[in-house]
């Protein structure tokens, strides 16, 4: 009976099948995606680390002094310490790599995986290589012999390969070599950027971590390996919260879908199932039955959708490297990581949704009287029913509540659990809110089948809701998804617009420590076509141990004497002597400041205290970013270089002849890592690359879309079909073939249009969450509501076509003289 | 007389799609207000024979006019207007929309023949208090009984006036007492209004309150049972 | 044979395994053993980082609660003639690597320890003006009085010893000078201070225990390596009971036959008789066979010197038969050093190259 049923309706079980394994399939690939990549990113901490207990970090990429080396080991809480410098430069192709000094004698007891590879390799090298050798990672492709040339700053460094370093992890762009050659290469003489240290036996390490931060000076930091694992969770929390959403919106339109179409199939088979109980099969036989074709759905789109998440989930790594394009760490596909445990886990996710959304049909199916169904072969359900509305209210008043709810453990699970609730609150209500929306069409003076038509959803909601729950779901979602992109697209605009004032930019890449010296900054400035010229500072520092790094930016001032940025909200004056600090919203959250409180900065290797004077909007620095005056930067540091500059033309300049003066004032080294662009162009390139992240959320937001479309048009032919009889007793009694299809047309347009309505408006709220309260907790940011009118209003356009084009195609079927003859069927 | 009849068929011939014959040579008179059963046995074509008057199927030979209009002179949207002012159905299985109120079902044949709303309602609301439903317009169909919602089937079949009612074993679904009642109302109901009813059953009881009672065999209608 | 060159090949050994490859050494200028000049302490007790290798090599008996115990403690320099130009302060210039092991025959086997690092910082460092070696928790230091302090440890056990010399220095070879091989090149200063009485304390397992004894203080540097035919050396330096100091070694080739031999008795009364090539040699006697490596040492030699009076004899005694060092997981060689006794005497016996050929 099952196996029949599939096969007379294979399009509606395929469908249903398919929105789980959509929902599977993006859930399970989304968790992989994130396990791949942390375990990539927990990989090349531990290589780079080894079995380190506890690590000295650099604040920033300064380094601290290598005399805190000695005060450290001398400790007595600790049994090695290992001194590392820490270079970050590119290859001559301009893909990033790492270069690590070591002292191997130091690093064997501290990183064995990077001193074993140190070790009898570093004696392998052949008499060809010299004391500044280096030793590469398999990921980086030259041989021991060759040399390799890398760049840093405005520095070329060409290091002669002695041999490989075959225990580093494959992917890891990693290059090796003695820390005094480093230091002297890289011009780091005196400067050290990690103690990777192992605590002494006997000593907690909390204790040694403490008295390690008691002897560091303000430009280094502790770490602990539970700080370092929660900094890698927070650099791949951007993507699980939107692919993580992307998965609920496709399992929640599959578990609707599963509905539907079990809703329906029960409807068609009551009088059989009626039968069934006739001969003798109990109730709880029935809901087991039909729970057991929901699970052998479940299944099969839980099965195909683990293989479909794991095929996606290789190719985006594949596609984007470890960090999805984040570019924490360089271009490497990281292997999967798959555990049973997590596969079992999303398989019975997709098997449940199916379960759920089979339970309330299987209990309509043992609720069959069976004496009536067997009499007539009439719907199910009381079309006079009120629906209640009581549940969907209560649903979506605990969504409301569950959006206030605070984050946990940083990410916005209350605001996914209130989305949740909103959409189901919304499903709920459909059937009241399709009557309260239909009810007035029914009473207008309008042409026969839109009165057939209205009367029809009017008085059979039930039905409508069954039809809609799918493409509500799943129309909500994406006007969700939809109004949040086109919101953050908006406010990041906005703020492109704000940051980049000046013409053109230049930016020295991947140059912490280098970049334009005094000299070559005025130089530029005094370029003909150049009227006036804003150097800017940027370097990263640690404020926190257990937090990424946020970046530094020293600015001139504006004319208020404080800078032009997108403010959240006008900055604030300082008081006298203060050194005034702007900082940006996700530094703001992250770090509890709000303007009028003091702030520690770790620079030059003292402690500075600055007045946080204002809140600036910032979506390019996820982990946060700080303004500081360039005159008060150069004070406290001395460091009159630069590696940003914004140019205005003078009137009349010719853009592109003053760009090729800028270029050629840069000395050759320098100008190979920077960039220089009107920013103009900076800004359709960042709004391009926007728009380029977020077309794979389109692309499976259109997905989860047609899935539910798809499943509109099951369900509409469906009760289409079941509705034949109905159609051959209009023929007689003298409706006309082109009113029915009329009616039909109509009906579906006013489904899809109940659908398109009641989606968007869900959408609305759900969208609002998202902005208000899920990316403010995931990202630290906020945004201003911008409406995507032309998207929704096409969705709406788009699904009300759907709908009706389907119910038209159905009803073809459904008007064929043979079924005008069905009146006179039985059953 | 200036009214033409409801029905008149003359050598009316109809095979099955693979040529086998069905019945031939029928011709079939009814007057105003003349009520006629039709026995045959099952397949012999009764329901075709209803189909073939009502315009939903098509004839290998002969003439249907139905109040003087012959069917063949007509389009589909002809047959359909045809059927829409001159004919009026009851169903075995009832055929009422579970979705519309007891009057808005009585009173589909007017709202599709454009009659104004309000007025349609009110005319289907005469209707059900003449087959003793009054009060019961805005209930569902759900709430009725068996005889209730043949009674609303009754009323829609009358409640545009029609010339001729085509009933299709209209008891078949109800137990005999029931079934009584039903048939003597729609068959009063017919004969008040002066419309003709070819009662199409199996029920021997129920021919019995014809005018006269016909059976159909190969050869057409005949007063006899013929084989 | 001569310590020197021994020590040299160890300690080489052991960092070449870790330290980059230097194509600098032929470019480096390392200081030459050249006789003729006179040694001067306290600053030869120091470092002399011009030469390419160095040690401090301190051996000897300790009388614990629970019987005899040998033990030694040395300390290396090496030259690596690497980054002799660098300006950073971690230019792997010198290398120290320091090693401890503990003779217990109730264990049975040696316990040991060893610490490597790169000079700098204060946490490795050799002092040019007396002698004060660092290598992190690791110090040999020579104190006004003369009296030298030497702490390190290993697996379970830790050292902190005060080293009283009881007698004056003993210059080897002639004035300090000792040939070490055929060519005159290859040789070193040594000097040793025989008949150190040991204070202190030893901690086994962590709980700490008053020792005392007497040790044997070996001090060499050179720039030579080893004659390419060697193979290996036997060497020992025993501490007579009635004062004398025995000093014997012998390199050996690949067939066992002597390459150059050297040594030195000085009797309680201070007279020095040095012995010239080939008036030293080491007759096997017992072997013990390595169930960890399968090499078969001579552990109760018996060694023969020939004085101008006539020859006298030792037939040394091990404290027992299993005190081999594999350092080949950090890249040293496969040897065995021990405590040994002779009648009328204890000291310690080393002998390498019979697990495999020293190889350069």
């Amino acid at each position: 009976m099952v196996r029949g049923e599939w096969r007379a309706h294979p399009i509606r079980t395929l469908v249903a099948v398919l929105a789980i394994a959509v929902g599977v399939a993006l859930g399970f690939a989304v968790h992989l995606v994130n396990r791949s990549a942390l375990a990539e990113f927990d990989a090349a901490v531990r290589t780079v680390t080894g079995s380190a207990d506890l690590r000295v970090e650099a604040v920033s990429a300064e380094g601290f002094d290598e005399s805190l080396y000695p005060r450290v080991a001398r400790l007595g809480v600790l049994s090695a310490t290992s001194p590392v410098v820490v270079v970050n430069a590119r290859a001559k192709d301009g893909r990033s790599l790492t270069v690590l000094g070591l002292d191997p004698l130091r690093a064997a007891r501290v990183t064995p995986a990077l001193a074993v590879g140190a070790g009898p390799a570093f004696g392998a090298g052949g008499a060809a290589s010299g004391e500044d050798s280096v030793w590469l990672s398999p990921a980086l492709d030259a041989g021991a012999g060759e040399r390799l040339e890398v760049r840093e700053g405005g520095r070329r460094v060409s290091l002669p390969v002695a041999g490989g370093l075959p225990s580093v992890e494959t992917g890891q762009r990693l290059v090796v070599g003695d820390i005094a050659a480093i230091q002297m290469k890289f011009d780091r003489i005196g400067r050290l950027d990690r103690l990777d240290l192992l605590i002494a036996p006997g000593v907690s390490p909390a204790a040694a971590a403490k008295a390690v931060a008691a002897v560091l000076p303000p430009d280094a930091r502790v770490v602990t390996p539970e700080a370092e694992s929660r900094r890698s969770g927070d650099l791949s929390r951007a993507y699980r919260v939107n692919l993580g959403m992307l998965a609920m919106v496709a399992l929640l339109t599959g578990g609707f879908l599963v509905f539907s179409a079990q809703s329906l199939s029960i409807a068609r088979r009551r009088s059989a199932f009626a039968l069934l109980q006739v001969l003798g099969q109990r109730r709880e036989g029935l809901f087991l039955q039909v729970l057991a074709e929901g699970a052998v759905l479940g299944l099969i789109g839980s099965v195909a959708g683990l293989l479909a998440g794991a095929a996606l989930a290789w190719s985006v790594l594949g596609l984007l490297g470890g960090d999805l394009g984040g570019g924490y760490f360089s271009g490497s596909r990281p292997p999967l990581e798959i555990s049973p445990a997590w596969t079992v886990l999303h398989g019975a996710l997709g098997l449940i949704v199916a379960l759920a959304g089979s339970l309330i049909p299987a209990l309509d199916a043992a609720r069959i009287p069976a004496a009536q169904a067997l009499k007539s072969a009439g719907q199910a359900g009381d079309p006079g029913r009120r629906p209640p509305l009581a549940p969907a209210l209560f649903l979506g008043a605990t969504g409301l509540a569950a959006a206030f709810a605070p984050p946990v453990g940083g990410l916005p699970l209350f605001g996914y659990a209130s989305i949740a609730l909103i959409l189901a609150a919304g499903v709920a209500a459909m059937p009241w809110l399709a009557r309260l929306m239909i009810a007035p069409l029914a009473r207008l003076p309008a042409p026969v089948p839109v009165r057939l038509a209205a009367a029809r959803l009017a008085g059979a909601p039930d039905q409508a809701a069954v039809a809609l729950c799918g493409l509500v779901a799943s129309a909500g979602l994406m006007a969700a998804m939809g109004l949040m992109v086109s919101s953050f697209r908006g406010s990041v605009d906005e703020w492109l617009g704000a940051i980049l004032p000046a013409d053109v930019y230049l930016r020295v890449a991947n140059a912490e420590t280098s970049g334009l010296d005094p000299a070559l900054q005025a130089a530029l400035a005094a370029l003909p076509g150049v009227d006036a010229m804003e150097s800017r500072r940027s370097l990263t520092l640690t404020l926190a141990a257990e937090r990424p790094a946020v970046t530094l930016l020293a600015i001139p001032p504006g004319e208020g004497g404080a800078p032009d940025l997108p403010w959240r909200a006008p900055p604030r004056a300082w008081g006298e002597g203060e050194v005034p600090a702007w900082i940006s919203e996700p530094l703001s959250r992250l770090y509890g400041l709000s303007p009028g409180d003091r702030m520690d900065l770790p620079l030059a290797g003292r402690t500075i205290t600055v007045r946080v004077s204002g809140v600036w909007r910032d979506y390019g620095r996820q982990f946060g970013a700080v303004v500081l005056r360039r005159s008060d930067y150069l004070q406290i540091t001395g460091d009159a270089g630069a590696n940003e500059a914004g140019f205005t033309l003078a009137p009349g300049a010719d853009r592109t002849e003053t760009l090729r003066r800028i270029r050629q004032a840069l000395p050759p080294d320098l100008a190979a890592q920077t960039e220089v662009a009107p920013s103009a162009e900076i800004r359709a390139v960042a709004l391009r690359i926007f728009d380029r992240s977020f077309a794979v959320t389109y692309a499976l937001e259109a997905v989860a879309v047609l899935v539910g479309v798809a499943g509109v048009a099951a369900t509409v032919s469906a009760q289409t079909l079941a509705r034949r009889r109905e159609f051959g007793m209009l023929r007689h009694v003298g409706a006309g073939r082109g009113q029915i299809q009329a009616m039909l047309v109509l009906e579906g347009a006013f489904l899809g249009a109940v659908g398109a309505v009641a989606g968007l408006a869900l959408g609305a709220v759900m969208g609002q969450i998202l902005i208000h309260v899920v990316n403010p907790q995931s990202f630290n940011w906020t945004m201003d509501t911008r409406w995507p009118w032309g998207l929704l209003g096409g969705l709406a356009l788009a699904l009300t076509l759907a709908s009706s084009l389907t119910a038209l195609l159905a009803g073809r079927n459904a008007l064929s003289s043979d079924a005008v003859r069905a009146v006179r069927e039985d059953w | 007389m200036s009214t033409p009849p409801p029905l008149r068929i003359r050598g009316l011939a109809k095979s099955f799609p693979g040529g086998r014959l069905l019945f031939e040579g029928l011709d079939l008179d009814l007057a105003a207000g003349e009520v006629v059963a039709v026995m045959g046995e099952s397949g012999a074509g009764k329901s075709t024979l209803l189909n073939l008057i009502a315009g939903l199927d098509t004839a290998d030979a002969g003439a249907i006019d139905i109040a003087g209009t012959p069917l063949s002179s007509l389009d589909e949207p002809g047959r359909t207007r045809l059927r829409r002012e001159h004919l009026g159905f009851v169903f075995q299985a009832f055929h009422i929309l579970p979705y519309l109120t007891v009057a808005q079902n009585t009173a589909l044949p007017l709202v599709l023949a454009n009659v104004d709303p309000s007025q349609a309602l009110s005319r289907a609301a005469e209707m059900l208090a003449a087959v003793g439903l009054a009060g019961r317009e805005a209930d569902l169909p759900s709430r009725l009984s068996g005889g209730e919602l043949q009674r609303t089937a009754i009323a829609r079949a009358l409640v545009h006036h029609p010339a001729l009612i085509l009933a299709d074993e209209p008891t078949g679904n109800l137990d005999p007492e029931t079934a009584e009642r039903s048939l003597g109302l729609l068959l009063e109901a017919a004969r008040t209004r002066r419309a003709a009813v070819l009662l199409v059953t199996h029920s021997a009881r129920a021919a019995e309150s014809a005018d006269r009672t016909l059976f159909l065999g190969r050869r057409g209608l005949g007063a006899r049972h013929a084989v | 044979m001569d310590r020197l060159t021994r020590r040299g090949l160890l300690t080489a050994a052991a960092v070449a395994g870790i330290l980059p490859p230097s194509g600098a050494t032929a470019s480096t200028a390392f200081a030459q053993v050249i006789p003729g000049r006179h040694l001067v302490f306290p600053r030869d007790h120091g470092a002399h980082p011009d030469f390419r290798t160095e040690w401090w090599y301190v051996t000897g008996w300790l009388e614990g609660p629970t019987g005899p115990l040998g033990f030694q403690i040395t300390f290396f320099r090496t030259r690596t003639g690497l980054g002799e130009t660098n300006p950073s302060r971690f230019a792997p210039r010198q290398v120290l690597f320091a090693h401890a092991a503990l003779s217990d025959p109730r264990i049975g086997k040696l316990l040991h320890g060893q610490r490597i690092a790169r000079q700098g910082f204060g946490l490795a460092e050799a002092s040019e003006r007396d002698m004060d070696v660092v290598l992190d928790d690791w110090r040999l230091v020579r104190g006004r009085s003369g009296a030298m302090r030497a702490r390190a440890g290993g697996e379970g056990f830790d050292l902190d010893l005060v080293l009283t010399p009881t007698q004056p220095i003993l210059l080897q070879g002639e004035q300090g000078f000792s040939r070490k091989g055929p060519k005159p090149e290859q040789a070193s200063w040594y000097y040793t201070l025989p008949h150190l009485e040991v204070s202190g304390r030893l901690a086994r397992d962590g709980r700490w225990a008053p020792v005392r004894g007497r040790a044997w203080l070996d001090r060499e540097w050179s720039s030579t390596l080893l004659d390419p035919s060697a193979v290996g050396w036997d060497w020992t330096g025993i501490n007579l009971d009635d004062g004398g100091a025995l000093t014997a070694f012998s390199v050996r080739d690949a067939r066992g036959r002597a390459v150059w031999t050297g040594g030195s008795l000085r009797t309680a009364d201070g007279r020095l008789w040095t012995a010239p090539n080939g008036a030293v040699a080491f007759e096997p006697g017992r072997t013990w066979r390595s169930p960890r490596t399968g090499a078969v040492y001579p552990v109760a030699p018996t060694v023969r010197l020939k004085t101008v009076r006539g020859e006298r004899r030792w037939t040394l005694k091990p404290l027992f038969d299993d005190q081999e060092l594999d350092s080949r997981p950090s890249g040293g060689p496969v040897y065995w050093e021990g405590a040994v006794r002779v009648p009328g005497g204890s000291g310690y016996l080393e002998l390498t190259g019979y697990a495999e050929p020293l190889r350069l």
